[in-house]
């Protein structure tokens, strides 16, 4: 016992030293991590002569919005942004409402082939997008909503991801709330979406999250179906032309300042509720 | 895990019953979100693999195909234009995607450990900061990436230049393009592997560890032999979903390099798509698809039978 107490005032004493490395390589992991966004930050406010010096100002002189002025005019930066926000809300309310209805019939209720019919779901979330693109692109076209933002949303209404991440959570739901509605008659789908919908709450915000920032993020598919119609662009995909508007050196502003204004959506999401982000993740990786 | 499985009296009690009673309720509520996946995953990937033994322009109707046996395998293997830019893109993806995982895993892990520690303040606000760039766009990560990696007025070569190292090309050389690809992919997607570590971190026994400090084993013990064995089955599904990433790499590649300089940097998704799309060889294009799937789900078996060998009968 004694020797037990040695041992851990021995460890107090040698822990001083670690605890001053420990803080100093979570200081640097976090300067290298924060570095491409500042820079990013910095240069849209500088002006074009600073963003082109050789070798490079750190520090804008006189910080101004000139960059952010200039990119909205050339992008129709609003309209972009209603395309995102469209794209995004419409997919993610929807993989809300599929995922929820599927994730309670996997986890709740039995019949012939669940247990496979789920195991070949999951699988597609292994699946590189690149893998369907060609027959899908051909498909959406059969649907005729080629270079439409319905176009970019169809096939995106429901994913294996939302499937498997409410099932893992609807299972912790006591089947004694879902006995008693049923025995109140309530229909299963009123029960999916008045009694279990709200006991999983926490996981359908991150499966919100989640959805919101991969498809405000997506830009293969988007580039692939709009086909060239700029007038549907979501703001990633306005944002390439950047580079193409004025291959000269002196857009580099105009570049960061675009970059910022699509950052900000999902980081600001993500930093006001990591929490859900986090432990939905979580919830994603063990249980595979 | 253990997330609140139902007690076994109770599972029987609702299984059977139920059965008969709330099967038709039940398809209907598998209805949208299987027909979705059916429609727009099962039935294209079906296609592709239909496709990839068909002659087929992406311009034209499915019913256009001619099928031609597997002469589209044999020319993205063979010895033409098309054969050598296939496995060109085939192995810049290997290459890709070794590089990618080596940097992420043991980064992970590190990561996972400084955030999980509890001897100093900042385990939290690291994991913040490391996480919130995998929300950053990749389309941004790239732009901003490219204007870092600029030989003359980005700020990295100055930085090489103030700890007395020799400026790098980066993106304009050859031999350093794709490296520095995998660096920004590295930046972008290290803190979602470290939540992973993290996460594993967290399932090890706090016992075990306390009984091997009071056996007088050091942090670094304890990390080689407790920590590193019990996080096998995290690195296991980390290095899964790192390859699985990887072969998606395509915005840096599309925006800035487009797949050069001399090919260095034509990886598969942006090759698959420019033959498939742009291209519209759309029974080639699928045929590449086809063989990276092959690829993928051979790397994996072959992964998980590795881990299996390692971790021995038990």
């Amino acid at each position: 016992m004694s020797e037990a107490r040695a041992a851990r005032s021995a460890l107090k004493l040698r822990t001083a030293p670690l605890k001053a490395i420990i803080l100093i390589l979570i200081i640097l992991v976090a300067v290298v991590a924060a570095f491409p966004l500042a820079w990013m930050v910095l240069t849209s406010l500088k002006t074009p002569q600073e963003t082109m010096s050789i070798p490079p100002v750190w520090l804008p002189a006189t910080p101004n919005l000139d960059a952010y002025r200039k990119v909205a005019d050339v992008l129709s930066l609003g309209r972009s942004f209603l395309n995102s926000g469209i794209i995004a809300v419409v997919t993610t309310a929807a993989v809300d409402i599929t995922s929820l209805m599927a994730g309670y019939a996997f986890a709740k209720h039995d019949f012939r082939f669940r247990d496979p019919l789920f195991a070949v779901l999951i699988a597609t979330m292994f699946l590189p997008p690149i893998v369907t693109l060609i027959p899908l692109y051909r498909i959406v076209g059969y649907l005729g909503l080629n270079a439409s933002l319905m176009g970019v949303v169809a096939p995106n209404l429901a994913n294996a991801f939302g499937v498997f991440l409410m099932r893992q959570f609807i299972k912790g739901v006591p089947n004694e709330l879902i006995e008693a509605a049923r025995l109140d008659g309530a229909s299963e789908i009123r029960i999916a979406f008045q009694i279990v919908a709200p006991a999983v709450l926490p996981a359908l915000a991150a499966l919100t999250l989640f959805a919101f920032v991969y498809y405000w993020n997506s830009y293969l598919w988007p580039l692939t179906v709009l086909e060239g119609n700029t007038e549907q662009y979501p703001i990633v995909v306005s944002l390439s032309r950047l580079l193409s508007y004025n291959r000269g050196a002196m857009n580099t502003g105009l570049v960061m300042a675009g970059a910022t204004l699509a950052v900000l959506p999902p980081v600001m999401l993500f930093v006001l509720l990591q929490r859900f982000f986090v432990d939905s993740i979580v919830a994603s990786g063990l249980s595979g | 895990m253990g997330r609140g499985l139902p007690s076994p009296p109770r599972f029987h009690e609702t299984g059977p019953r139920m059965a008969n009673r709330v099967n038709l309720p039940a398809f209907a509520m598998l209805a949208p979100a299987t027909g979705l996946i059916a429609v727009f995953v099962f039935i294209p990937m079906a296609l592709t693999i239909w496709l990839s033994l068909q002659e087929w322009s992406t311009q034209t109707g499915f019913e256009t195909a001619r099928f031609v046996g597997l002469r589209n395998f044999f020319d993205i293997f063979g010895s033409t234009t098309v054969g050598r830019d296939f496995k060109t893109a085939l192995a810049n993806t290997a290459i890709y995607t070794v590089l990618s995982v080596a940097m992420i895993l043991p980064l992970s892990v590190a990561f996972g450990l400084l955030v999980h520690q509890k001897l100093a303040p900042g385990g939290v606000f690291l994991r913040t900061v490391l996480f919130s760039t995998y929300m950053v766009p990749m389309i941004a990560v790239a732009l901003v990436f490219s204007k870092l990696y600029s030989p003359t007025a980005g700020p990295l070569n100055q930085i090489l230049q103030w700890v007395g190292l020799p400026p790098s090309p980066w993106l304009s050389s050859p031999r350093t393009a794709l490296a520095s690809i995998v660096l920004l992919n590295v930046w972008q997607q290290v803190g979602y592997f470290t939540v992973l570590a993290v996460a594993g971190l967290t399932q090890i026994p706090a016992a075990v560890l306390e009984a091997a400090t009071i056996d007088g084993a050091n942090p670094l013990q304890r990390f080689a032999y407790i920590k590193l064995p019990l996080l096998g089955n995290t690195l296991l599904f980390s290095a899964v979903i790192a390859i699985i990433n990887a072969v998606q790499v395509f915005e840096p590649v599309a925006l800035i390099t487009q797949g050069g300089p001399v090919d260095s940097t034509n990886v598969l998704t942006y090759h698959i798509r420019r033959v498939g799309i742009e291209f519209a060889q759309g029974g080639l294009g699928s045929a590449m698809a086809v063989a990276l799937m092959l690829a993928l789900v051979v790397t994996i078996a072959a992964l998980f039978a590795f881990a299996r060998a390692r971790a021995g009968p038990e």
